[in-house]
């Protein structure tokens, strides 16, 4: 009965000190459908200039864009609305599935 | 055509080609001092802690848009904001140019 109970709290405990997990990029893909219309698929975007390319960007770099979209630390009427509604999850998820795919952006480390 | 126009279009043409040239020239200088963060290869933005963006290779039109942001205000970062509010509209147009042409070196 003891062990059972355990059993039973001890995951609860778990996702109670750690609610938000490292971000998952199946998961962010999953999450990705409106952020397709105008990043594309992978991050690489539909032809159109005024959008970033996301693909292969750094993670926590785009972690940290959204937050500030969410929180309006960045004034962006469009990506504050779309950002909103992203949990701390959603956010490291969507991170991960842009940052893990393969697009032209690199550091200027090759071009002084 | 006639001779006349003909010879106007060649000359726009021809002018149009070495306009482009300092243009992605100019840009490369402007880029110099983004290079002591953005040419660092996994160097970190502190407070909060995240990998600075690479942004060789970005898209030449959000570029812009960006650093913009920035000049105006509309984007807090203290660096990027002191970089921005130091650039006028063509050099924001040179560094964008610069920056996105850089995929295609980067392809070939």
């Amino acid at each position: 009965m003891k062990h059972l109970m355990l059993a039973l709290l001890l995951p609860a405990a778990l996702f109670s000190a750690a609610p938000v997990d490292a971000g998952n990029a199946e998961r962010g893909r999953e999450k990705s459908a409106i952020c397709q219309a105008c990043h594309g698929v992978d991050g690489n975007g539909i032809g159109m200039d005024m959008y970033p390319i996301l693909a292969g960007q750094f993670p926590d770099y785009l972690a940290h864009a959204m937050r500030a979209y969410k929180t309006g630390e960045r004034e962006d009427v469009v990506m504050r609305g779309f950002a909103a509604p992203l949990s701390e999850q959603d956010i490291k998820d969507l991170a991960a599935w842009y940052g893990s795919q393969k697009g032209p952006l690199a550091d200027l480390s090759h071009f002084k | 055509m006639n001779p006349k126009s003909f010879i106007f279009a060649a000359i726009a043409a021809l002018a149009a080609v070495p306009a482009m040239a300092v243009d992605i020239d100019a840009g490369r200088q402007l880029t110099y001092t983004c290079t002591g963060c953005h040419g660092v290869t996994g160097y970190k933005n502190a407070y909060p802690n995240y990998k600075v963006p690479l942004v060789a290779g970005q898209n030449k039109e959000y570029l812009v848009i960006a650093l913009n942001a920035y000049k105006n205000g509309l984007r807090k970062h203290p660096t990027m904001r002191a970089q921005g509010e130091g650039l006028t509209d063509s050099e924001i147009e040179q560094i964008a140019t610069y920056l996105a042409d850089l995929r295609t070196q980067e392809a070939q």
